[in-house]
């Protein structure tokens, strides 16, 4: 009996490991032979779904098994929407066994199902439609039991009830202080994530939509214990503060949350092995934590939101945009000071609103006083401004009343505070303090004329500029890049040419040798003429004239002084054939001849002479000698 | 052949490649599209008429006739920017910036939106890179490529001369000296520029997750902002593998990124 037996989870288009893939080929053969028995017996297969247990408790998950038995060529089974659970697929697992030439093969498809109340539901039958074939799978009946871990919380149980429900046993709010807000009014938001009697992990920051309202950055969240109907729930509490941006009705929210829940992994008993045992034990499931991250991803009920302008009617004139409600205080110190001396006016605005909108109520002081920048400070519950005011006049006997107005959120009425007047005492000054004043006076006005500029975009071009082939880049144009060569072959050019005119120049030698077959040519065209002629004694002169300075400039020796000793002598060590050296000899020993017997010498001889002066210096130049 | 004649073919060469170099140059340039002046114009009224949906609209289709230019970029990131959607606004400031990048308003408008997003200045690369950008900064692609294209004719020339000029060679050697600084420095802000006209992206969602796996279901690595800009390293049927500017590399989902290069060209 062979049985092989595969039940990693691969997920897709992961690649196999060398190993594996080495085992595969080497049963490359077997699985052929199998697929046509798959194919064969396609009508055969059998359709089960299996669970490994039928009660569970709420929180905890149950393993599904759609198993196919008879070919491992079946498809992904769609699964249903199963009323009380909530399924995610594990991956597939294969087996073969092949007994007494028997083979059988068979893919389970597994699911982890968590249920979501409590209950006995019926799960199936599943259906799968392929290859024109229908399969059909039995039920299941599974009972969902409110205890999550039965016996050991029977206690517990007694006192407090618990939530049947999975969506009631985990859920999501979104709460709002009001639903009609004014605009620029800061509302605080709560989002609460409860959970009772369930592992939950790795809790992301929730979001939320907030069109139409600009939003803080959320805290560190809140972490306590409420009993909502009887369930003690663990509560999670995220807050922030929002203001409506635009009047307009609207929507907060959905939030949503994302977060992880730990159910109890359940232990698979199939395995036959104690060395399966060992390892699928509740030791080694309690060491490593026994659960398994299930992701959820929360989703709470939207709010309806008003935000309503800002009324129009009663608006007093101090109003700047202060929303709240708000108590406002001021005071001056010190009341008596010199001409010229500082004096502090604070006011403080504290109470319940949005701070950013709160300014230091305006005051009249006319040009009376030097009055510097105010100094602010913002707290959670109050906007602290402290200006510096140098009186310049001695008649001064008061500061004049401050009015701070405000639009109360609660009434949805303007209100306004108001504050002073404050008296003070202006003392003269001294006179060498009366200089200080105005030198003081002319540098602060320096300071008073900084002018705040606006901001915004500028504004868009009217021509469209230059419009050209869309991401056409010079770098990746192929005719500029191949002008790029060009610099390149013109300097290997220049240098190539420049090196052999410099040679040309200082090697005497190497320019010898290189114009030697030049001259013979020239001199060979020559001596043809004349043996045209039939001028016998000028043509041997020629002949002898070419030959001494051909030999002279090949081996660079001085061509009067040419014999043929020497071109014996230098010719024999360069293992000249000696064919050669017997043309050059009749050569030489003719050009002698002319000059005691040129009667003797043919035209026949002639053009034998020229003949073997050509083939010699063809030679020569040919085999480089 | 002598000194005189070699220095007569030298410039001969030379005058050749320069006007074979300036009428490719002239061809290269290629026709002016009409169809995209007119789209140009209309979304120019339709964003002085406060309609900036439409005036997407025609500017997208001035695009999609093949063509660009660095005010019809800048014209489609103030569009978007008046719909509201800055991190696209920000995508066609970086593309304008690479076809007009000494544009003054160009960039006011952009460091404005970067201050909008609460985003700084936001560049890629090592130090020698960021350092040749900011010699480079205000250079175009192509002025880069045809200035490395002249540092190295005149690299050429002053080694011809070497040849002829032999008293001259000193003088020639700290020549070649300072070309070679100039074109190594142009030569890594080109390539920075190109890496970066090739690679770079910018987040146009409100706020993208960043994850550790290009699955719906993976842990969330971390989160970006509108307009930030990143670096695409791998890009999948759904999703980008990417690297944001402190080298943190994760995979976020297609739909909130926009890129500098077009890929539907």
């Amino acid at each position: 009996m062979v049985e092989m037996q595969d039940t990693r989870h691969k997920p897709h288009g992961t690649s196999l490991i060398p190993g594996i893939k080495t085992l595969v080929l080497s049963f490359g053969l077997v699985f052929c032979v199998l697929n046509s028995t798959h194919t064969c017996l396609a009508k055969n297969i059998n359709f089960e779904a299996t669970v490994d247990r039928n009660k569970i408790g709420l929180g905890q998950s149950l393993q599904l098994d759609l198993t196919f038995d008879g070919s491992q060529n079946m498809p992904i089974p769609e699964l249903p929407a199963i009323e009380g659970f909530q399924a995610r697929y594990l991956g597939p697992s294969t087996r073969m066994s092949i007994i007494n030439g028997q083979a059988s093969s068979s893919i389970t498809y597994v699911y982890t199902l968590l249920p979501t109340k409590v209950g006995a539901f019926k799960i199936g039958p599943f259906r799968l439609e392929y290859n024109g074939n229908t399969y059909n799978s039995n039920s299941i009946e599974i009972e969902v039991l409110a205890e999550a871990t039965q016996a050991q919380n029977q206690s517990s149980q007694e006192t407090l009830p618990q939530a049947k429900d999975l969506n009631d046993r985990i859920y999501l709010t979104l709460q709002l202080k009001k639903n009609k807000v004014y605009l620029n009014e800061v509302v605080p938001i709560t989002i609460k994530l409860y959970v009772n009697k369930l592992g939950v992990r790795d809790i992301q920051l929730p979001q939320f939509n907030h069109d139409g309202f600009s939003i803080g950055e959320f805290g560190m969240p809140r972490q306590y214990q409420e009993v909502i109907g009887g369930i003690n729930y663990e509560v999670i509490e995220f807050e922030n503060m929002i203001f409506g941006l635009r009047p307009g009705e609207f929507f907060l929210g959905p939030a949503t949350i994302q977060c992880n829940l730990m159910v109890r992994r359940q232990a698979n008993r199939q395995s036959a092995s104690s060395f399966d045992d060992l390892f699928n034990s509740d030791v080694f499931d309690n060491f490593f934590g026994g659960y398994q991250a299930y992701p959820m991803n929360l989703k709470s009920a939207n709010i309806p939101v008003t935000v309503l302008p800002l009324p129009v009617q009663d608006k007093p004139e101090s109003f700047s945009g202060a929303l709240g409600v708000f108590d406002f205080q001021a005071s001056v110190n010190p009341q008596e000071v010199k001409v010229g001396d500082p004096l502090t006016l604070k006011a403080v605005i504290s109470g319940q609103g949005n701070f950013n909108t709160v300014n230091l109520p305006n005051l009249s002081l006319g040009s009376d006083f030097k009055i510097y920048a105010p100094q602010v400070k913002q707290d959670k519950d109050a906007k602290t401004f402290e200006e510096v005011l140098i009186p310049l006049n001695v008649s001064l006997k008061e500061i004049p009343v401050m009015s701070f107005s405000f639009l109360n959120t609660q009434t949805g009425l303007y209100e306004t505070i108001t504050r002073g007047p404050f008296p003070i005492n202006i003392l003269k000054p001294d006179k060498a303090e009366e200089l200080k004043i105005t030198e003081a006076k002319l540098s602060t006005r320096a300071l008073t004329k900084e002018e705040k500029l606006g901001r915004d975009i500028i504004y868009i071009k009217d021509s469209p500029g230059e419009l050209s082939k869309k991401q056409e880049y010079l770098y990746k144009n192929k005719v500029f890049l191949g002008f790029q060569a060009i610099p390149l072959l013109f300097y290997l050019l220049i240098t190539v040419v420049y090196a052999r005119s410099r040679k040309l120049a200082n090697d005497v030698k190497y320019a010898r040798q290189l114009l030697a077959p030049r001259k013979a040519k020239a001199g060979i065209l020559r001596a043809k003429g004349l043996l045209e002629k039939g001028n016998t004694g000028e043509f041997y002169d020629t002949l002898f004239e070419v030959l001494q300075e051909y030999l002279g400039n090949r081996f660079h020796l001085s061509s009067k002084g040419i014999t043929i000793s020497i071109i014996d002598e230098q010719l024999k060590s360069r293992n000249i054939p000696e064919e050669i050296l017997v043309k050059l000899r009749s050569i030489f020993s003719e050009c002698d001849m002319v000059r005691y017997a040129a009667s003797q010498l043919t035209r026949e001889n002639m053009q034998e002479a020229l003949k073997n002066l050509e083939e010699a210096i063809d030679y020569l130049q040919r085999n480089r000698i | 052949m002598n000194n005189s004649k070699l220095v007569k073919l030298s410039v001969f060469c030379l005058v050749c490649l320069l006007v074979i170099f300036s009428l490719s140059s002239s061809f290269a340039q290629g026709s002016p599209a009409a169809e995209g002046r007119r789209l140009f114009y209309q979304g120019n009224s339709d964003y002085k008429e406060a309609k900036y949906e439409a005036a997407i609209d025609n500017y997208s289709k001035v695009l999609s006739l093949g063509v660009e230019s660095g005010n019809l970029y800048y014209n489609l990131g103030n569009s978007y920017f008046k719909k509201g959607e800055l991190g696209r606004a920000i995508l066609n400031y970086e593309k304008a910036l690479i076809l007009t990048p000494n544009d003054s308003d160009l960039k006011s408008n952009y460091e404005y939106v970067l201050t909008l997003l609460n985003l700084g200045p936001q560049s890629f690369g090592n130090w020698p890179e960021k350092a040749a950008n900011k010699l480079f900064q205000d250079v175009t692609v192509d002025f880069l490529t045809v200035l490395l294209s002249l540092i190295y004719i005149l690299a050429f020339i002053a080694l011809i001369s070497s040849l002829f000029f032999a008293q001259a060679k000193m003088m020639i050697k700290v020549f070649l000296m300072i070309l070679s600084v100039v074109f190594i420095v142009s030569f890594i802000s080109l390539n920075s520029k190109v890496a970066y006209l090739n690679k770079g992206a910018v987040v146009v969602s409100k706020e993208a997750l960043v994850k550790f796996e290009p699955q719906e279901e993976a842990t969330i690595y971390f989160k970006l902002t509108e307009g930030s800009k990143v670096e695409v390293l791998e890009n999948t049927e759904n999703w980008f593998k990417i690297k944001r500017l402190d080298g943190k590399i994760g995979w976020i989902d297609k739909s909130n990124l926009g890129l500098i290069l077009d890929l539907q060209k």
